[in-house]
C-alpha cells in the first residue's frame, strides 16, 4: 500500500534517530517490515524511523526497501571498514521549493558567502567580525576543533595524538579514532536523512564542495564538537569489547539530550535564510496529491500554470481560448 | 499516563491494582500516577505475578517518548536495539 498523502507521516523531529541491525534478514511483513533472525521476528515502525543502518550480514528484500523508501526512512549499508552506501527514497515532501531555494543561494556568489558565514556563526558563541576573511574564519574554526579534542582528552583521560585513520584497514586505527568514525557515521546518517526529508539536496554544499554528500558534511560539522567528539572520547574511555556498539548507544543518548532531531531542519533553514512566507502552498498540495501538476517556468511571468494546453501566441485573461485539461 | 498489562495473574493482584487504575479490559490497567507510586506498583506486580507475566508502558524522557518494562512469562519479549526498544513476536 503506497502512501498517497504524506501528511500521515510523523514529522522528522518527532521520529526516532536510528536503528542499527546486523546478521538478520529484513522483509516485508503484513503491510509493514520486520527483522527476522533465529530468535523470531521484530516488526519495525519504519514511518517513525529517520535512519536504518544495516551492518554486516544483513539481507533485505526489494519489498522492504520499497516500504522504507515510501516512508522517507534513509537506508544506510555500513561496513566495519567505514564504507557506506546510501539509499533514499523521495524524502517526506514532493515539493521542490526548498531545493530551488538552496540552488539559488548556492549559485549566487555573494549569497553563498553569506550562507557560509552563517554556517560558521552558528558554531561560535560570539559574533564573528564582518571584516574577517574566510581564511581567517577557517583558522579560528581549526583552533576551536583542536581545543575541543584537547578538552575531551583531559576530561576522559584518553590520550589524543590527532585524527588519523587508515581507510584501508579499520582495526589499525586507535580506539578513539575508531569511535570518532563510528559516531560520525551515525551523525552523517541523521543529517542526511533530515536533508532528504525536508527536500534539500545533499550534494549542493556551501563550505564543502565536489561530493554528492557535500551538504551533509556542512550540516554535520555544526554538531561534531557538541555531540560526536565527546561521545567518542567517553566510549573510548569505557574500554568495552564492543566499542562501536557503545558509541552508537551513547550517540542515541546524546541525540536525545541535545534534541538534535528537532534542531537540524530549523538550523538548515536559518543558515539558508528560508523564511516561512517563502513556503508556497504548492508543498501542501503536492504532499497531499502526488499527481497534482506543477507549474511551467516562464522567463517573463516566472511561472505559468501547468497541466493544461496553452494556446499559441498571447491570450487575454478571462478569454476563452478553448484549452482544456490534459 | 501509565498502562499495565497482566497475563495469568491472580484475581487478588488484579483487584489490588484497581485501587489505583481503571481496568477497561481484563488484565489491562490504565491510570495517571506518580513515578514513585508507579515503581512501587511495578515491584508489587512482579513480586506477585508467580507464573504470569507483567508489562508496563509509561511516558519517559527518552527518544521513543515512552518506556516498556516486561517481567515473567509474557507472550512477547521486549528487545533492546542499542537503546531503541522493539517487540519480538
Amino acid at each position: 500500500m503506497r502512501i498517497k498523502d504524506l501528511h500521515v507521516l510523523p514529522k522528522f523531529s518527532d521520529g526516532w534517530s536510528y536503528l542499527y541491525v546486523e546478521h538478520c534478514r529484513i522483509d516485508q511483513e503484513a503491510q509493514a517490515i520486520a527483522i527476522h533472525d533465529e530468535t523470531g521476528k521484530v516488526p519495525v515502525p519504519c514511518a517513525k524511523l529517520a535512519l536504518l543502518m544495516l551492518g554486516p550480514g544483513v539481507s533485505i528484500t526489494h519489498a522492504a526497501i520499497s516500504v522504507l523508501a515510501d516512508h522517507g526512512c534513509l537506508v544506510v549499508w555500513c561496513g566495519e571498514e567505514g564504507v557506506r552506501f546510501y539509499a533514499s527514497g523521495m524524502g517526506e515532501t514532493r515539493s521542490a521549493v526548498n531545493f530551488l531555494h538552496q540552488a539559488r543561494m548556492w549559485a549566487h556568489e555573494k549569497l553563498r558567502m553569506k550562507v557560509i558565514r552563517r554556517f560558521y556563526q552558528l558554531r561560535f558563541a560570539e559574533e564573528l567580525d564582518p571584516e574577517l576573511t574566510l581564511r581567517q574564519i577557517r583558522g579560528m574554526e581549526g583552533v576551536r576543533v583542536r581545543e575541543t579534542y584537547a578538552r575531551a582528552s583531559r576530561e576522559t583521560g584518553v590520550p589524543w595524538t590527532g585524527r588519523s585513520y587508515h581507510r584501508g584497514n579499520w582495526s589499525d586505527a586507535n580506539p578513539v579514532n575508531r569511535a570518532l568514525s563510528a559516531a560520525n557515521s551515525c551523525l552523517y546518517g541523521i543529517c542526511h536523512a533530515a536533508i532528504v526529508s525536508a527536500g534539500f539536496s545533499p550534494a549542493l554544499g556551501f563550505i564543502h564542495t565536489g561530493k554528492m554528500l557535500s551538504f551533509v558534511y556542512d550540516v554535520a560539522d555544526l554538531y561534531k564538537t557538541e555531540v560526536t567528539i565527546p561521545v567518542a572520547f567517553q566510549a573510548a574511555a569505557a574500554e568495552t569489547d564492543s566499542l562501536e556498539r557503545q558509541v552508537r548507544m551513547t550517540c542515541r543518548d546524546q541525540f536525545v539530550a541535545t534534541r538534535i532531531l528537532k534542531r537540524i531542519i530549523p538550523d538548515i533553514k536559518t543558515v539558508l535564510m528560508v523564511h516561512k512566507k517563502d513556503v508556497s502552498c504548492d508543498s501542501v498540495l503536492f504532499d497531499q496529491d502526488a499527481a497534482a501538476p506543477g507549474a511551467l517556468w516562464d522567463p517573463e511571468e516566472g511561472e505559468v500554470e501547468g497541466g493544461r494546453i496553452h494556446p499559441l501566441g498571447t491570450y487575454e485573461a478571462g478569454e476563452d481560448c478553448g484549452y482544456h485539461d490534459s | 499516563m501509565v498502562i499495565m498489562i497482566l497475563e495469568r495473574v491472580t484475581p487478588g493482584l488484579r483487584g489490588e491494582l484497581t485501587r489505583w487504575f481503571l481496568e477497561p479490559k481484563a488484565g489491562v490497567f490504565v491510570g495517571r500516577i506518580s513515578a514513585m507510586v508507579r515503581d512501587k506498583l511495578w515491584d508489587k506486580a512482579c513480586r506477585r505475578a508467580r507464573d504470569g507475566g507483567c508489562l508496563m508502558i509509561h511516558a519517559s524522557d527518552n527518544e521513543q517518548g515512552f518506556r516498556i518494562r516486561s517481567w515473567g512469562k509474557t507472550a512477547r519479549a521486549i528487545k533492546d536495539f542499542e537503546g531503541l526498544f522493539l517487540v519480538r513476536v
